[in-house]
């Protein structure tokens, strides 16, 4: 029984005699794809609308006089597709020919070189030199469009892939092809800058390096990265992105390819919070202002813990922050609920933005409010709520696991009288200056961990780099400080935690780990975008 | 499969005294000839007398200049790349003075203490910027720090280069003399500019 007896959703078709199948009315290009058969295109994006101007996936369709584009072919039942014939070749040497009649080769200097569509088709289906004898056509090198790219005028072979992603996906028509010919450019229309927050993706779209990341340009280059797969923790939408990262050095993050959650796209702002990782980062632990060893800090955090006993617990506040990863915040849960029962849980969070969008950023900028407050299964309530009890002097201790707790001036006031202020955070801040002890804590680069987003959708964050100094993920510092206490909240492992956590909490059931990864170098990877 | 191959001893090596005293014969001629001096010595007395080295002899590197004195290199990173003992650490910026060239060296460290001298650098720089003709050892040092030759010390036996750098630009065929065939060079605009007599 062959596939399209069984599903009669498929159409069956052959491609060099080769029997196929893909869904009816799919796209001949993506179909070929699919089933990893070669062909060269730059025009055609999945997540873009089709134009077919490259010209570059001809192939022979049997019963059509002429070539047709793969890209602008629907799958149809019994279509015999030839694409390695010695027309099919001729026409894509010919029209890499075209392309590359006015392209300036920077490749030694151009950023995409490396991860170049236009090189690798290049070296796959031509590789021979110019036969052209006139002077190329001059135009604009490092034209400035906007606040995060530049681009090079020369390089572009007009695409209009990033035209159409301002079009189509972010929603504001900032670029276009002006001129007409082999005079064409692509420019912003008069009175224009490509600012939108989305720009950046036209960056990864590029099939050349005409468009540059004014953040990434010059830094790296890409044969060097290593892609480790993570997910983006700018917002509660948790896109799925891959740090890219040489030497312990993290210079980019880029969206997965082809996922259904955040197609191929990331916001700007997602995109620039690798910085964070490596700016003015807490190092190394602190008691009373001054630099101590781990077990310094964690000695005299825990000499204060433990002499609170019963009733007295209830002067205890535990902040998690709703950047924590779930087994940072399932562990912390644990240390509050159980050992230190009748502590006060709360969570720290960023308030609402007005960022949130219909593409894919969310208001939320929180990346796991869902999973902390389902790991701390109801127990958790507000910053204000712990304002309120900060004032009123209801705490004697408070223990902060986060960056983001931001307490009114008032409450911070008060501070100075609790007999214990403890905090794990990655950067310091007004509330790391008023704490006796302060715990460097890694940040989302730096764990092996998942998050859940907004809609309930929980991803494994896979640590790229190694932190800086003495700083340990969160969940380590809690088994740690638990460990002084005399507690046994003995997890050696963020899995392990996880194994645990699928167990005990409800909302988190059907989440799966994920499979361990190495970071790919993308000196094997192909070409990008 | 291994070959057994059995020593013919004649008559006379087989007495052993005669090829002793051969052999102790030829120690003494050496240690004469070494001892009273003599052209026919094969070693050379290092450091006092140094050896000529054959032309392609690689000493330690240097950065080449452009025409107006400043570092040829684009930092295209092909040296850092190939090189197998990875000893070349290169940081790129913008040249950012309103001339064509966009990339530049902000810093080039070469460990040369970690370099194994292969020259692959050289190879595969499209810019003639890095060579390895200096003819120089590099020197012993004393400190582990001292063993980088960075950006000023690489530039610093540098010289001019013949070769135009990018090409003679995009108008190089007008320059350009094939051999042996005619050709028609193009203006801009597509017109016959000027056509080429073979040889
Ligand atoms: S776009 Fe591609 S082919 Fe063009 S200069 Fe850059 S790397 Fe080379
Ligand atoms: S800049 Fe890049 S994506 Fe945009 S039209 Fe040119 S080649 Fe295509
Ligand atoms: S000579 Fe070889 S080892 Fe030394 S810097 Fe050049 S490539 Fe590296
Ligand atoms: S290969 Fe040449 S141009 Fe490229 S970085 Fe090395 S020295 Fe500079």
């Amino acid at each position: 029984m062959t596939d399209t007896e069984k599903n009669p959703e498929l159409a069956s078709f052959t491609v060099d005699g080769k029997p196929l199948s893909a869904p009816k009315g799919s796209n001949l290009l993506d179909a070929m794809v699919a089933h990893g058969i070669e062909i060269s295109y730059f025009c055609y994006h999945p997540g873009l609308s089709v134009v077919a101007q490259c010209r570059q996936c001809l192939v022979e369709i049997k019963g059509q006089p002429k070539l047709a584009p793969a890209c602008q072919s629907i799958v149809m039942p019994g279509m015999e597709v030839i694409s390695s014939s010695e027309k099919v070749l001729a026409a894509r040497r010919q029209m890499l020919e075209f392309t590359l009649v006015n392209h300036p080769i920077d490749c030694p200097i151009c950023d995409k070189a490396g991860e170049c569509a236009l090189q690798r088709q290049y070296m796959d289906w031509d590789a021979k030199g110019s036969r052209i004898d006139h002077a190329k056509v001059r135009k604009g090198k490092k034209v400035d469009l906007g606040p995060r790219i530049v681009l090079d005028q020369e390089r572009c072979i007009l695409c209009t892939r990033c035209v159409r992603f301002c079009a189509e996906i972010a929603k504001s028509p900032q670029l276009t092809i002006s001129q007409r010919g082999n005079h064409s450019l692509l420019t912003t229309p008069p009175g224009h800058r490509l600012d939108n927050p989305y720009s950046l993706n036209t960056v990864d779209i590029c099939p050349v390096g005409a468009l540059t990341d004014k953040d990434f340009r010059f830094q790296v280059r890409v044969w060097n990265l290593s892609a480790t797969l993570s997910v983006c923790n700018g917002c509660a939408s948790g896109c799925l992105c891959e740090i890219h990262h040489f030497r312990n050095k993290i210079y980019r993050l880029v969206p997965r390819r082809l996922v259904d959650v955040n197609l191929n796209w990331m916001c700007d702002y997602g995109r620039s919070t690798y910085k964070a990782q490596a700016s003015d980062r807490l190092t190394l632990p602190r008691v009373e202002g001054k630099d101590a060893s781990f077990e310094d800090a964690l000695a005299r955090a825990a000499g204060k813990l433990g002499s609170l006993e019963g009733e007295a617990r209830a002067g205890i506040g535990l902040v998690l922050g709703a950047d924590l990863a779930n087994e940072d915040a399932f562990v912390a849960t644990r240390l509050g609920l159980e050992f230190l029962a009748g502590a006060q849980l709360y969570l720290a969070a960023e308030p609402d933005t007005s960022e949130g969008d219909a593409i894919l950023r969310s208001a939320d900028p929180n990346p796991n409010r869902r999973g902390v407050s389902a790991c701390a299964r109801g127990k958790l309530r507000s910053a204000a709520d712990l304002a309120r009890d900060l004032s009123e002097g209801k705490l004697r201790v408070l223990y902060v696991l986060s960056d983001k707790l931001h307490l009114p001036p008032e409450a911070l006031e008060k501070l100075r009288g609790l007999e214990l202020v403890a905090v794990q955070a990655s950067h310091p801040g007004e509330l790391v200056k008023r704490a006796n002890v302060v715990l460097p804590a890694c940040v989302w680069e730096e764990v092996d961990g998942t998050v859940t987003s907004a809609a309930g959708r929980t991803s494994r964050m896979r640590a790229a780099v190694t932190p800086p100094g003495a700083a340990k993920p969160h969940w380590e510092i809690l088994v740690r400080l638990a460990r002084r206490l005399g507690l046994t909240l003995d997890y050696a492992t963020p899995r392990a935690i996880f194994d645990a956590l699928r167990v005990e909490v409800e909302e988190l059931k059907g989440a799966e780990w994920g499979k361990d990864l190495p970071p790919q170098l993308l000196r094997f990877a192909g070409s990008r975008g | 499969m291994a070959k057994v191959v059995s020593i013919k001893r004649g008559l006379w090596e087989q007495l052993y005294l005669p090829e002793l005293v051969r052999g102790v014969g030829i120690t003494l001629k050496h240690f004469f000839v070494n001892t009273f001096g003599s052209k026919e010595i094969v070693t050379v007395r290092y450091p006092e007398e140094k050896r000529e080295y054959p032309p392609r002899f690689r000493g330690v590197h240097r950065l080449m200049k452009r025409e107006d004195g400043s570092v040829r290199c684009v930092a295209c990173m092909m040296c850092s790349t190939i090189c197998p003992a990875q000893c070349i650490y290169i940081v790129a910026g913008e040249r950012g003075d309103g001339t064509a060239i966009e990339k530049v060296p902000v810093s080039f460290d070469i460990d040369e203490l970690i370099c194994v001298v292969c020259g692959m650098c050289v190879e595969a720089c499209p810019c003639d910027a890095i060579r390895m003709d200096t003819g120089r050892h590099y020197p012993p040092v004393d400190r582990r720090d001292q063993a980088f030759m960075q950006k000023e010390d690489l530039l610093a036996a540098g010289g001019p280069n013949v070769a135009v750098q990018g090409g003679a630009g995009p108008d190089w065929r007008e320059s350009y003399r094939p051999l042996g065939s005619d050709r028609q060079i193009y203006d801009r605009e597509g017109k016959l500019a000027k056509q080429i007599k073979g040889s």
